[in-house]
């Protein structure tokens, strides 16, 4: 499932980049989960429209359809950042100092080449439904209540925009974390034993459990 | 170099990546897009001058795939899913539902342990993630089975095993997940998990009892609930069994008649029953916040994967590669079955490094229509198939049985991670305490799995009754 990593921080320039744009990240995963929560109303009222009030939701289908990509993309950079994205670690967890950060810099630079190749290419895929000149900006829409796709289309490449943005500063802390051979560099997810995976992910459930009215920490 | 020899370069260049630690969502990706380019590229005969056309193509196929794919009404049962689980922490459902099990069946024999076994099976079926499930029991089950004279090792077992029914119960996001990678009806899946994880739990009871009657002092009953005391000991645990209810009414109306509704529709009203019942134990918005990004986190990892793999699946198309594969496994000169059972042992292998969702996902775009071949095809009828189940049929009873495989793998070593989970909650027991205190519920799955694939009928029942198979 997806992890949290440990992102230490000091006062270098990478670090408060990281922290700034952890800012933004924080807040477009955040309306990525009112997005679910909107899904969860929406079927609330849809189903109860339809059997009490007899008056169904129009364009139930179609408004999902829109909040779909805000709860899948627009997180992605806050998931790359929290290490959140499932890797298999058993062969990078047995290398340490440099060898490790010149693969975690190898493989951080692949990621960074097809996310730009990505925003490229889903640029091109929200350019095709968008126009000036038609009505709503629109050249196609939604089938029920006809909702024009381009928005949800332009999501994707934004959302992967800040996703390359988080990648080029993980590629930065990588490779300074190479040249120095530092042991704990700041500003990229450390890999964890599966343990000390274990250990945060229990002691996060122990805090939602005995902290219900308290709040957390 | 024909299309087959590009595609096992390009799966070899995706497994490389995969091992070198790249996120599996993006190794999936950046395997599609250059076996995409590769082809088209190889189409023009490697034309220098038509290489830019190649990546252009390739670029904007791909690009297309994670809207087009992602925005779909099946998909949005995920976040729904997952937001249930994150939610039902703060409706203080977990204890709600271990005292309930405990004043109803605490009376077997080692009835401390199946009341674990029935309330984890409970939980885990709203929580749906199988590691936080062992976490919440492993603090709340152990210390009263501790207390009663359990063997540490034992009790730290039954918690570890009974966190991985949830894959199966529903509302299961694993099960979504298939059936969107696999093309099936989602509400199908949804519903051939119910008897399965129902069974697996009643394995895992019967287990305990037979150990508990066979070893003196194992684990003694626990008596003198008044019935009085058992029902009051339900409305806490009320929406538990209205989440199941109300996702199995939304999917088939046993009573005859339309299903009340779609599945998405049924989760949202599931969620928000749990969302109530959260906010009337003093969940604010601190902790409605907190799980409203954990849930947007969560979701945005498994559909990062999924459109990733679908750009792979996509280059697969052109290559031909899972063609390929079923053409070799259907020529192989041995039965089907053990062609099916060689695919599932290698599943339990893999399944010890890669995690459950990365592990199917990236497989099943091959092995899935290699099993179905096997079976006799998409169209194939019961009588006539190798397995004797149909097509559809295949398909459905192949997702339960390879999900349940996959889980299986939650508690063997060397990362069975609610092991892990369940050793750091309670420090005096160590990870292989835990590890061989599950030994039991290992061979006991074994067992279950081997029923599955001999019973298909434990699988296609309830699913049988709505597509009226």
């Amino acid at each position: 499932m997806a992890g949290a990593a440990t992102i230490l921080e000091d006062d270098s320039l990478l670090s408060r980049l990281d922290r700034l744009l952890f800012r933004l990240e924080s807040l477009l995963v955040l309306l990525g989960g009112v997005a679910v929560f909107g899904l969860m109303i929406l079927a609330v009222i849809s189903v109860g429209g339809r059997n009490f009030a007899n008056t169904p939701l129009a364009g139930y289908v179609d408004w999902i359809e829109q909040a779909m990509p805000l709860i899948a993309f627009i997180g992605i950079a806050y998931c790359q950042r929290e290490g959140g994205h499932i890797r298999m670690d058993i062969f990078v967890s047995m290398l340490s100092g440099r060898a490790l950060w010149l693969f975690e810099f190898l493989s951080t630079f692949l990621m960074l080449v097809v996310m730009l190749l990505l925003i490229w290419g889903s640029w091109a895929h929200f350019e095709r439904s968008f126009d000036f000149t038609a009505p709503l900006w629109s050249r196609d829409s939604s089938v029920d209540i006809r909702l024009p796709l381009w928005p949800a289309k332009l999501l994707v490449p934004i959302s992967f925009t800040v996703m390359s943005l988080r990648l080029v500063l993980q590629l930065w802390g990588f490779g300074r974390a190479f040249v120095e051979g530092a042991s704990h560099p700041v500003a990229v997810p450390l890999v964890e034993d599966a343990a000390t995976i274990a250990a945060r992910e229990a002691e996060h459930v122990s805090l939602e459990v005995s902290g219900q009215s308290a709040g957390r920490s | 170099m024909d299309s087959i020899d590009i595609g096992l370069i390009v799966t070899g260049f995706l497994l490389v990546m995969v091992v070198m630690g790249v996120r599996v969502a993006l190794a999936a990706a950046i395997a599609g897009l250059t076996g995409l380019v590769w082809i088209f590229w190889a189409k023009r005969g490697y034309d220098p001058s038509h290489f830019m056309w190649a990546l252009t193509v390739g670029v904007k196929t791909a690009g297309q795939v994670p809207h087009s794919k992602i925005s779909s009404q099946a998909l949005s049962l995920i976040p729904t899913f997952i937001l249930i689980g994150y939610l039902a922490y703060y409706a203080g459902l977990t204890k709600a539902l271990y005292e309930a099990a405990k004043r109803w069946i605490g009376w077997v024999p080692g009835g401390l342990a199946v009341s674990t076994v029935f309330a984890t099976a409970g939980f885990a079926a709203v929580s749906g993630a199988s590691v936080a499930t062992s976490a919440v029991f492993a603090r709340v089950a152990i210390p009263e089975m501790l207390k009663l004279g359990y063997d540490k090792r034992f009790a730290a077992g039954v918690v570890a095993a009974a966190g991985t029914l949830a894959s199966l119960i529903p509302p299961s996001a694993i099960l979504v997940i298939y059936a969107i990678i696999v093309e099936q009806d989602v509400g199908a899946l949804l519903l051939a998990g119910f008897l399965p994880g129902a069974f697996s739990a009643v394995i895992y009871g019967g287990l305990i009892v037979l150990l508990a009657v066979s070893f003196k002092h194992f684990g003694p009953p626990v008596r003198g609930y008044s019935w009085w005391q058992r029902f009051q000991s339900l409305p806490g645990a009320f929406p538990i069994f209205f989440v199941i209810a109300i996702i199995i009414l939304f999917i088939y109306n046993p009573l005859g008649g339309d299903a009340w509704g779609t599945p998405t529709e049924g989760g949202a009203l599931g969620a928000f029953v749990v969302f109530l019942m959260a906010l009337y134990r003093g969940m604010r918005w601190p902790q409605l916040k907190d799980a409203l990004m954990e849930t947007a986190k969560l979701s945005v990892m498994i559909f990062t994967i999924i459109w990733g793999v679908l750009i792979y699946v996509r280059f697969l198309g052109f290559a031909d590669l899972p063609g390929a594969f079923s053409d070799w496994l259907t020529s192989l000169d041995q039965s089907p079955m053990l062609t099916l059972v060689l695919i599932l042992m290698a599943y339990a292998v893999l399944g010890m490094f890669v995690d459950a969702i990365g592990m199917l996902l990236l497989t099943l775009p091959v092995v899935y229509p290699a099993v179905m071949a096997l079976n006799g095809g998409p169209d194939v009828s019961a009588a006539d198939s190798a397995f004797g189940v149909s097509g559809v049929g295949c398909a459905i009873w192949f997702g339960i049985v390879v999900v349940k495989m996959a889980e299986l793998c939650l508690i063997t070593p060397p990362i069975g991670l609610n092991c892990f989970v369940v050793a750091s909650v309670r420090p005096e027991i160590s990870v292989q305490d835990v590890f061989r205190g599950a030994v039991p519920f290992f061979i006991a799955d074994a067992l279950t799995i081997a029923g599955l694939i001999a019973f298909p009928m434990i699988v296609l029942y309830l699913p049988g009754l709505m597509l009226g198979l």
